[in-house]
């Protein structure tokens, strides 16, 4: 999966799931401070790329590192592509 | 130790006739119906009624996200109806000792629509993985008062009594006695329900709805009518504000009516059939504790949803204390059996009956039945002064309730 797959796809669940307008959604955004999500939010973000991206990911602890949207985007490709930090 | 005066000054609704109370008054005062068929229902296997009456567009997109996330259907139905409600009591939150406010909302159950979505998702697999936060707080059973007290940031009493098709009246008579024990000073409350073929159905499977009309909905659900064969679902929400007497007249507020009186009894004899003595016991207490004889009512807004036996037995019931002396309609014909809601949105439509000096007839009446005569049956719109009204709820399980408001 590429890099522009990954981002087209993360950033469709955040318009989606959290009603966040494209233009809000840059790889440094903070996800709580910036883009407004809370402790419910991530519950429900992680079942939705589980659901975009075909990956079970609810228990993988590196989840609670994720702080901006540039970290959900290196979180999936490590995921999905076997990356290594 | 003195009960304080209680008094309604404030309503909203959502209703299968849009958003607001004048759009439910509107499709009254038209003798319109809400009732159509529902399209994609007929792939549910014994399900014989396929009509309903929905709510059609609601902008739900006003409340927040994180507000909305954990509301289903009936919350949203809820959270709008509340706003209706608040503005229209000219009460301003930020001015309010919100630990004096309370949030009364039943349903019969959580959101239905939420709740088989969660099973759905959940049961195939048996994969929990693929449900999200918030489906939870819709499925609860005091989801409508929880979401409602949320999204307007109240704190007082937030309490969701459960009592099927009466639980609108059980909320009021809540809110009535937590305001005049002196507990809250001013409580939102109501009922809240939304349609879902499995909602539909659990009265289907007893027999208990509408088949005959499928091919034209807007003839049923006919309440105390010879051809009647059911009830018709709806959805919606009715939402009252109730205040303090003193309180309310300190601020100038507008007041609909007194709540005086309400009782809720059971029947202690069918869990799904409805028996007229005990009917007739909830009546007679609701209006004692109001302190008026049965002459002193000027309209009844009956319960009658258009079963065979539940319509016969409120008819008799009403025949044992009323005679043919007050005016009764349902308004079931026009909205549907709103369920849970129905209490209070018939009731606010009584209430705006009280303040226009009229009263709407039972729509689809055209035949009156045998075992529903000798009561004051409306069949066409009637002015008349209404200084006191009975409203009527029954329910699965052997609930009766009824509640007297009284003009000022």
């Amino acid at each position: 999966m590429t890099e522009e797959e990954i981002i087209e796809k993360t950033n469709r669940v955040f318009e989606e799931s959290f009603e966040i307008e494209p233009g809000r959604l840059k790889a440094d955004a903070h996800i709580f401070t910036d883009l407004g999500l809370d402790s419910l939010d991530i519950v429900d973000l992680v079942v939705a790329l589980q659901s975009s991206f075909g990956v079970k990911i609810r228990t993988d602890e590196k989840v609670r590192e994720i702080r901006t949207l540039g970290d959900v985007y290196s979180f999936i490709a490590r995921v999905k592509n076997g990356e290594q930090d | 130790m003195s009960l304080r005066r209680v008094v309604i000054t404030g309503s909203g609704v959502v209703s299968p006739f849009g958003e607001g109370v004048k759009a439910l008054m509107d499709g009254i005062h038209n003798n319109s119906s809400a009732v159509k068929y529902m399209d994609g229902w007929d792939q549910y296997v014994g399900l014989q009624s396929l009509v309903a009456a929905p709510v059609d567009t609601i902008d739900e997109k006003r409340i927040p996200r994180q507000k909305r996330r954990s509301m289903g259907r009936m919350s949203i139905f809820a959270a709008l109806a509340a706003d209706e409600a608040i503005a229209d009591s000219g009460i301003s939150l930020q001015a309010e000792d919100l630990w004096r406010m309370g949030c009364v909302i039943g349903s019969t159950m959580g959101s239905a629509k939420s709740i088989n979505d969660t099973f759905e998702t959940m049961l195939p697999d048996k994969d929990l993985s693929r449900l999200n936060s918030t489906m939870f707080f819709q499925c609860m059973s005091h989801t409508a008062a929880v979401n409602t007290a949320q999204y307007l940031g109240l704190v007082g009493t937030v309490m969701a009594p459960a009592a099927a098709c009466a639980s609108a009246l059980h909320s009021i008579g809540t809110a009535y006695d937590l305001i005049r024990l002196g507990r809250q000073d001013v409580v939102l409350c109501g009922g809240a329900e939304e349609l879902h073929p499995t909602v539909t159905g659990s009265f289907d499977i007893l027999f208990a709805t509408s088949t005959g009309h499928n091919d034209s909905p807007q003839t049923t659900p006919r309440p105390f009518d010879r051809d009647r064969d059911g009830l018709v679902c709806g959805e919606g929400c009715g939402i009252l504000v109730l205040e303090e007497y003193e309180r309310a007249v300190k601020r100038g507020a507008t007041i609909y009516a007194e709540v005086t009186g309400f009782c809720t009894t059971a029947n202690g004899i069918h869990v799904s059939q409805s028996n007229r003595d005990s009917m007739t016991v909830c009546m007679k207490r609701a209006l004692a504790e109001a302190g008026i004889s049965p002459e002193r009512i000027d309209y009844i807004s009956a319960h009658a949803t258009a079963t065979v036996q539940g319509d016969a037995e409120e008819a008799e019931a009403v025949r044992e204390l009323f005679a043919d002396n007050v005016p009764i309609s349902s308004l079931k014909g026009h909205i549907g059996h709103t369920l849970g809601a129905s209490g209070a949105i018939e009731l606010i439509a009584s209430l705006m009956m009280m303040k226009n000096s009229i009263i709407y007839p039972t729509r689809n009446l055209e035949n009156i039945a045998d075992d529903c005569s000798g009561i004051c049956h409306v069949t066409e719109p009637r002015s008349a002064e209404i200084s006191a009204i009975l409203k009527n709820g029954f329910a699965f399980g052997g609930i009766n309730a009824a509640l007297v408001c009284q003009k000022v």
